[in-house]
């Protein structure tokens, strides 16, 4: 479903929009004027369809309830292109990673790769799972390329994680 | 030199190669470093949960290279280097998020300092090394190579965060690979992005564009390409062959990181540059090395 489709019977909240400004801390959000340059670079436009001035736009206008819902946040690459090009520091990157974080708060669908390491960072301290790495018949890992022994989270660690994973 | 260094999930987990060759040329070029044992993850893939507990990850890394006793910090990764610096830039910046990080730092008797310098592998090798002293170091140029250089894309950008090379023209890297006796092209796709973070969510997508950038160095005859973020790495070495089946073509483009080209013209011996694990055809680019 494209976001124009997601707005034809949305109103604007403006309580949400407010929660995306604090969370840009400053960001110009407000000063978009639509020159389309983030979109016309974006990496994730012709593949994703991602339009990162239509999320811009929306924002300000305060269709926030409705970006959050939507899949289409979670289709930017980061390659952080808008936010070099973007001639008015509106940032669209930063405005992306803002509705999803609060699309967490309010528990919307997000990708379960992301909640998936969140949990991993939580139990082995790493986001990515350790693998074994195999070439023609050999296969190899740390400890037979003699690397250093990685360290587990400790107990302080994980209650701080926890903690911080509450702020808002 | 005394240097901490925090290598991140993807090196520690999967990218050993980038790993092993780091560790070997750094001594060579008089640089010490000091593993960070307890370092966790940087916080990157937490960025799009909670910005906070990602401010709070990177935080502790800097705290851990402080504690270290070191005032370089060298993150090989470029996305542990971009959610490190703007986690920086946060805390410095910031009194309110301050406040509650060195709180909750304090609570496993960590110290957070303002004045530690952060380094990527490229620009620690251009400008803190420097391009002189590699060039000087080189026993072996891998004269008539022709390679391909990409950067990615967190390291560049954006400027205003204080970035390793220009974020549309960057040339460091190039710079790197000529300071070792090879040649690089200038190619269209050269600031394409690999794809990796939508490894999370698109993965079809992700292999696209990874592919498409393969697919266009294949075309320009090159002998390889040289990554130094280990999720390009990922992308296109690792993964080469998932790539190819999205795009539809056969590749066949091998991929080395700029430090395993490093310890090449430094003559050490390739197993220790980890070059038995890449997966795409290195064979191939080695063939061509000058012995």
């Amino acid at each position: 479903m494209s976001l124009v489709d997601l707005m034809s019977m949305a109103k604007p909240n403006l309580e949400s929009r407010a929660k995306i400004f604090s969370k840009l801390k400053g960001r110009d959000l407000v000063n978009c004027f639509q020159c389309i340059k983030c979109t016309s670079g974006c990496t994730a436009l012709k593949l994703l369809e991602l339009k990162p001035h239509e999320i811009e736009k929306l924002a300000n206008l305060g269709f926030v309830d409705e970006l959050v819902v939507s899949d289409v946040l979670w289709t930017c690459v980061t390659c952080l292109k808008c936010v070099q090009r973007c001639p008015q520091k509106a940032s669209p990157y930063h405005v992306i990673m803002a509705l999803r974080n609060l699309a967490v708060e309010k528990e919307a669908k997000i990708p379960e790769a992301f909640m998936k390491a969140v949990s991993q960072i939580l139990e082995t301290g790493m986001a990515e799972a350790y693998q074994k790495i195999s070439k023609g018949t050999e296969t190899f890992d740390r400890e037979s390329l003699k690397l250093p022994k990685i360290c587990s989270p400790g107990e302080v660690f994980q209650t701080l994680f926890l903690k911080a994973l509450e702020e808002k | 030199m005394k240097t901490a260094v925090f290598w991140g999930c993807r090196i520690l987990t999967s990218q050993y190669a980038y790993e092993m060759s780091v560790r070997e040329v750094m001594p060579r070029l008089g640089v010490e470093l000091v593993d960070l044992p307890e370092a966790l993850c940087c916080g990157d893939p937490v960025k799009s949960v909670n910005d906070f507990a990602a401010t709070y990850l990177s935080s502790r890394v800097l705290a851990l290279a402080h504690a270290s006793g070191a005032e370089h910090l060298l993150v090989p990764c470029n996305r542990c280097h971009f959610t490190i610096s703007e986690a920086k830039r946060s805390i410095d910046g910031d009194r309110k998020v301050s406040e509650k990080i060195l709180g909750m730092l304090r609570e496993e008797k960590l110290e957070y300092d303002p004045n530690m310098r952060l380094w990527h592998v490229i620009d620690f090798l251009h400008g803190a090394v420097g391009l002189k002293r590699v060039k000087d170091a080189v026993a072996k140029p891998l004269k008539g190579l022709r390679l391909a250089s990409h950067v990615g894309c967190q390291i560049i950008r954006y400027s205003d965060l204080g970035r390793v090379d220009d974020a549309e023209n960057p040339r460091k890297l190039d710079e790197l690979i000529g300071a070792v006796g090879a040649e690089t092209v200038d190619y269209a796709e050269k600031l394409d992005c690999c794809g990796a973070h939508l490894m999370l969510s698109h993965l079809d997508t992700a292999f696209s564009l990874a592919g498409a950038k393969l697919r266009a160095l294949q075309e320009l005859g090159v002998d390889g390409l040289v990554v130094s973020c280990p999720d390009c790495g990922l992308m296109y070495d690792f993964k080469q062959k998932d790539a190819a089946a999205t795009v539809g073509v056969k590749l066949d483009v091998p991929v080395v990181y700029y430090t395993q080209l490093l310890g090449l013209a430094l003559s050490i011996k390739q197993e220790k540059l980890g070059l038995h694990l890449n997966q795409s055809s290195v064979d191939k680019l080695l063939m061509k090395v000058p012995v």
